[in-house]
């Protein structure tokens, strides 16, 4: 160790300086590229080109690690010193990142270093793939000298280097797109993110579209502007039959019945009726110093009326739009070979045929329960196996270095 | 039990705590000091417990709702380290910070509705935050130990690096459970387990700087160990803006991660 003391910058074994200098000439070298090229093109890694440097890359990993564990520029490559510099640059890019607003589109950008698109900037993209590099040897020469002891390190080690791996390059075989359908149609063409239609190897069939809300919030507006009192801080009041009183803009409101799904009556009441045109109802007592008011309340929707509660001259009593509580798609799949999945979709629940899943995308957002069509988010992602097996993986790892801390090393050797 | 009845569980829990932070450095007031302490993390459970029940869903949902189990962590944390460290201003410097946190959701209440949106409902939701702000606990109490030795000119404190390293592991620990069982999560709700959405790469921030924390303090030297106790509070304000900041960046308007 004494040696590095000594030995000059750029003189071998490389140490700090030296990685410090590399990832720093690295980033230039990416900022010169991005100046005059411009982004880097995801799409060049489109299959087959990501099999084939994922190929590479792990073939260059395990030929350094296995075949010159020891050699000083491999040990450099894939030493402390290069993880240290490597994670400060990728600290770096990250916090300018995390400061630039970014675009969604794939081909604009208004910052000439690409700072504002930097995931497919090469400085970004030249640092992760440096990143992939230098932890896949360090993989391959923990390998070759294996211990079972280092069970933790191999598991964050090579969960996160399969993590990194197929996430990045998968990216360019990923496919998004939305289908509309109509409840009792079927469908198979599908939009991309450009707004191009597609025909897609399956169709989903909707046979039936339900939604269910949250009890709806009470607020008292000014008739003449529709602003919620205070001006200055707005107040509502959420509807809770635990907690039927409450405090408006100087009102006290007190709930006197509460009808999940009501059905207004020709004289102006309304009723419990469990069927898709009805809305959240609530009879209520208002009352200031001065004035008592009675009457129901209601959102309405789109086949009732808006109901709302006079108070005085200038204000009422109204309720806000319900929140959704959970929407839900009862579906079938059929796929080109003849297969067929029902599956009941929702937010959260995806449903996966082949290398396809499906999820509960939106609704006709005016229409809430009345909504005549559901929206499916159809996703492909060939690579996500071992990016899952990656998440596994680091997640035991990260129970390993929660169940022990860290370990006080007394060891001399030079692996980590 | 509601919002409303908070100041009354806070202030007796916000008194045990500061008690306890004070007693501590008195000859014979360890076991006073203890007994405080326990009381006022069991006081303040007491309420989360009953807060859950009225809300009829996990107390998570809210920057508020965050900020209690913070407190509850913060403080928990603070007097487990320590019992096994035995260090007095860990406990006093816990205590200070879950007081603060209480503070604020008293000066700053927020809305605590019952409506929890669609993509909330998982089951990943409630071990997705509680992770979190376990780890932001850990690696809260491991940035006070940083400042301490940061600020001591007699040389390192006995045992400090093994507190602090231990700290960081576990912490670390719980950033990385809470991040990648964030992102099986994202990919059951939005299709995809990684979006850089803005809380996403603050999050990414936040664990690069503290993977390199932990790669610097695997080379002894004077350098090494001076450079990584100041990377500890730097760390923490990246986790701050990732945890608190990101809704007023300009960068992070329009993301669905915002709360």
């Amino acid at each position: 160790m004494t040696s590095i003391n000594k030995r000059k910058f750029w003189q071998s074994p490389w140490g700090y300086p030296e990685s410090i200098a590399v990832t720093a000439g690295i980033i230039a070298i990416g900022i010169i590229l991005q100046l005059t090229v411009g982004s880097f093109n995801f799409y060049l890694l489109a299959f087959p080109s990501n099999l084939i440097i994922a190929g590479l890359l792990t073939a260059a990993c395990v030929t350094m690690g296995f075949k010159a564990p020891n050699n000083h520029w491999v040990r450099w490559l894939s030493g402390v010193s290069m993880a240290v510099s490597l994670l400060m640059g990728l600290l770096i890019l990250g916090i300018i990142m995390g400061f630039t607003p970014q675009q969604a589109d794939e081909t604009a950008t208004n910052s000439k270093p690409g700072f504002d698109i930097m995931t497919r900037s090469w400085p970004f993209v030249l640092i992760y793939s440096l990143t992939l590099l230098s932890l896949g040897t360090l993989n391959a020469r923990r390998l070759i000298a294996f211990r079972w002891r280092d069970y933790a390190f191999y598991l964050n080690h090579i969960g996160l280097w399969l993590l990194l791996m197929a996430s990045g390059l998968g990216y360019a075989d990923m496919e998004r797109y939305v289908m509309y359908v109509r409840e009792g149609e079927t469908e198979w063409r599908v939009y991309d993110d450009e707004n191009n239609i597609r025909e897609l190897p399956l169709a989903i069939e909707l046979k039936d579209f339900d939604m269910d809300v949250y009890p709806p919030r009470l607020a008292i507006i000014d008739r003449h502007n529709g602003q919620v009192l205070p001006f200055e801080n707005p107040q509502f009041f959420a509807i809770d039959t635990d907690t039927p009183t409450g405090v408006l803009a100087g009102w006290t409101i007190q709930l006197e019945q509460y009808i999940h799904q009501a059905v207004r009556n020709s004289d102006s009441t309304y009723r419990e009726v469990p069927m898709p045109g009805a809305s959240p109802a609530v009879l209520v007592r208002a009352y200031n110093d001065s004035l008592l008011r009675k009457g129901w309340v209601c959102a309405g929707n789109q086949t009732q009326m808006v109901m709302t509660l006079s108070l005085d001259d200038h204000h009422s009593l109204v309720m806000t739009t319900a929140e959704p509580r959970s929407f839900e798609s009862d579906i079938v799949v059929y796929t080109k070979d003849g297969k067929q999945k029902s599956a009941l979709l929702r937010v959260n629940h995806p449903v996966s045929v082949g290398a396809w899943t499906i999820y509960q995308y939106g609704y006709d957002n005016n229409a809430g329960r009345l909504s005549a069509f559901s929206s499916f988010e159809l996703v492909y992602d060939p690579w996500l196996m071992p990016v899952i097996a990656g998440i596994i993986m680091m997640m035991l790892g990260s129970v390993c270095m929660l169940w022990i801390g860290r370990k006080v090393k007394t060891t001399k050797h030079d692996l980590e | 039990m509601t919002w409303n009845n908070f100041i009354w569980f806070a202030l007796p829990a916000m008194a045990c705590w500061c008690g306890a932070g004070t007693t501590i450095y008195h000859k014979r007031g360890s076991t006073p000091a203890n007994w405080l302490m326990l009381l006022g993390i069991a006081i303040f459970a007491v309420f989360i417990i009953g807060f859950w029940m009225h809300l009829e869903r996990p107390p998570l949902r809210t920057m508020g709702e965050t900020r209690l189990w913070y407190s509850f962590f913060l403080s928990s944390v603070g007097y487990v380290a320590y019992r096994r460290w035995r260090y007095p201003w860990l406990l006093s410097f816990s205590a200070v910070v879950a007081t603060v946190f209480v503070l604020m959701n008293l000066m700053k209440p927020e809305i605590h509705s019952k409506s929890l949106m669609p993509a909330l409902q998982s089951n990943w939701f409630v071990p997705h935050v509680t992770s979190y702000i376990l780890s932001y606990a850990m690696l809260g109490a491991a940035t006070i130990g940083a400042i301490i030795q940061l600020n001591r000119p007699q040389g390192y404190a006995p045992g400090i690096f093994d507190l602090i390293d231990n700290l960081i592991y576990i912490g670390y620990g719980f950033l990385m459970l809470g991040l990648l069982m964030g992102a099986l999560w994202a990919k059951a709700a939005w299709g995809h387990y990684w979006s850089w959405d803005p809380k996403e790469t603050w999050a990414f921030i936040t664990a690069t700087a503290y993977v390199a924390y932990i790669h610097i303090r695997l080379r002894k030297g004077t350098a090494s160990e001076t450079f990584a106790l100041w990377m500890l509070p730097v760390a923490f304000v990246l986790l701050i803006i990732t945890w608190l900041g990101v809704k007023y960046l300009p960068a992070a308007q329009g993301s669905i991660h915002v709360y």
